[in-house]
């Protein structure tokens, strides 16, 4: 059998109950069921996390506005028909943010859906548009939520805040000691 | 698909001047460029450089720190360094991610730092010889590393940014637990005091290493500020970190080895004398102090965890998950 790094996953994570996802990064990973754990062991060891999904990197398709901005792909997007299946819509809303979940559409391909996104959540200007097949991704189970992520929060040892240094240096300048 | 293709032309009939000129408005613009949008190949070669570099530095970062966690002081100092090491496990990770967006593959990039083709932080070829050595890496040696990825954090390629807003959260965590634990050991006993000097003697002038070589001597630094990767240059970061470093390494009551510091009132800034760029280059070039340990230890684990690659991937293929 050759080595291998493992393909890659793509990773999303939500931080509290009710908000939108938001994408992460990547893991490799043999399978979707160690993507997920690997995802978790690489981006829940701080702040929080509720609930994470995972889905094969070439399962996401992908357009930012400059490949859209003269509108001949769209154009020529067709809806050949078949089986409509449920796609996730991600999208970046500035500049300096991340991929954030914007919702849902039902499409019979992955264009289809890129277009019916547009259409559907186009209403204010999205940078990078990502959609994958609802069916093709591993969601976190929400029983769980507390035994996969919660042990993340209790770690205040990787707060900056825990460390008084900025007292402490004060301390050191105006008295060349630090008080008890 | 996700992530460009490095033979992914965009076939959009405009001449290389107009799209390059297009390119250059939108990060003057202050624009993110993102896997998919048109970009020079110099832009994407000079950025799979830099950040499978940055990555391979996280990974071999996690040598000369880990080989203390054993020897913590005490369960409060172990569960920090341990949190830490893991981190810098995650940034490696992270900066993979980011150059895997511009074609480059996890594979070509282990064998890249495996073979010796590329490099790593050359701060990660000095030993760490005693436990105040650890609180040294966290304040100077990270503090020089978050002065570098705040820059970057601002840097014109989207997936790079956002890894690097992600890691500079965390760094700062890095930074503060090593600055306690010096100016706790420079208050400390006087065999302390003389452990805790004795680190930053060896450490001062290879942080300082850290920026990369003078600014007349780094060829591609004007096209890296030109194309936003870089906003600031190594001699303007070197300065910042002296300014910030030595006033309160001195409040200490430590020594810096260095009898050419000294403050300019004129100026504002902390003068210091020259750097010893033989040494840089020996370390550089694979001659300083623990390049051939650190070598062989990734060698040694990536070997080791053959079997484990293999195991997990015939698992995978007999039971056919979603992948």
């Amino acid at each position: 059998m050759p080595d291998t790094q493992w393909p890659r996953f793509m990773v999303f994570q939500q931080m509290a109950p009710g908000e939108p996802l938001v994408h992460n990064g990547t893991v490799h990973a043999p399978d979707i069921e160690m993507a997920l754990l690997n995802g978790r062991d690489v981006f829940v060891r701080r702040p929080r996390a509720h609930a994470m999904w995972v889905t094969p990197v070439e399962c996401i398709f992908a357009k930012t506005a400059q490949e859209l901005a003269d509108g001949t792909w769209l154009a020529g997007v067709q809806d050949a028909g078949g089986a409509e299946e449920k796609y996730h819509v991600f999208g970046k809303l500035h500049h300096l943010g991340q991929l954030d979940q914007l919702g849902m559409v039902e499409a019979a391909s992955a264009p289809m859906a890129m277009k019916r996104a547009i259409e559907g959540f186009g209403g204010k200007p999205v940078l990078v548009w990502w959609v994958f097949p609802a069916a093709r991704t591993l969601y976190s189970d929400e029983a769980e939520a507390e035994s996969l992520f919660q042990f993340s929060e209790s770690h205040d040892f990787k707060n900056q805040a825990f460390y008084p240094v900025i007292t402490m240096m004060r301390q050191m300048r105006a008295k060349g000691k630090l008080e008890d | 698909m996700y992530g460009a293709s490095v033979d992914d032309i965009k076939q959009d009939g405009k001449a290389e001047p107009e799209r390059l000129a297009e390119f250059e408005a939108r990060i003057a613009r202050g624009e993110k460029i993102e896997p998919g949008d048109w970009m020079p190949a110099e832009y994407r070669k000079q950025l799979i450089r830099m950040i499978s570099q940055h990555a391979h530095s996280e990974i071999v970062g996690m040598l000369p720190e880990g080989a203390w966690i054993t020897r913590a002081p005490s369960l409060k100092r172990k569960l920090i360094l341990l949190a830490k090491v893991q981190d810098e496990a995650g940034h490696g990770q992270y900066l993979y991610h980011a150059a895997e967006t511009l074609g480059a593959t996890r594979e070509e990039m282990v064998e890249m730092l495996l073979t010796g083709a590329a490099k790593y932080s050359n701060i990660f070829n000095y030993p760490t010889l005693n436990w105040a050595d650890i609180g040294t890496i966290g304040w100077l040696v990270d503090g020089a590393a978050i002065m570098n990825q705040t820059m970057l954090a601002r840097c014109s390629y989207g997936p790079y940014s956002r890894a690097m807003v992600r890691i500079c959260m965390e760094e700062n965590f890095h930074k503060k637990q090593g600055q306690e634990q010096v100016i706790l050991l420079s208050q400390g006993t006087p065999a302390q005091r003389r452990m805790m000097q004795d680190a930053i003697t060896r450490w001062w002038w290879p942080t300082l290493m850290m920026f990369g070589p003078h600014d007349t001597d780094s060829p591609n630094t004007p096209t890296l500020v030109k194309w936003g990767i870089k906003t600031r240059t190594n001699d303007e970061l070197r300065q910042d970190f002296v300014d910030q470093l030595a006033p309160d390494l001195m409040a200490l009551g430590l020594t810096l080895p260095d009898p050419d510091l000294k403050y300019n009132e004129e100026t504002g800034h902390w003068e210091f004398g020259s750097i010893d760029w033989d040494e840089f280059w020996r370390v550089v070039k694979g001659d300083g102090p623990m390049n051939a340990q650190r070598m062989a230890a990734r060698r040694r684990a990536h070997d080791d965890g053959l079997w484990v690659r293999q195991a997990l991937a015939a698992y995978a293929e007999k039971h056919g998950s979603l992948n």
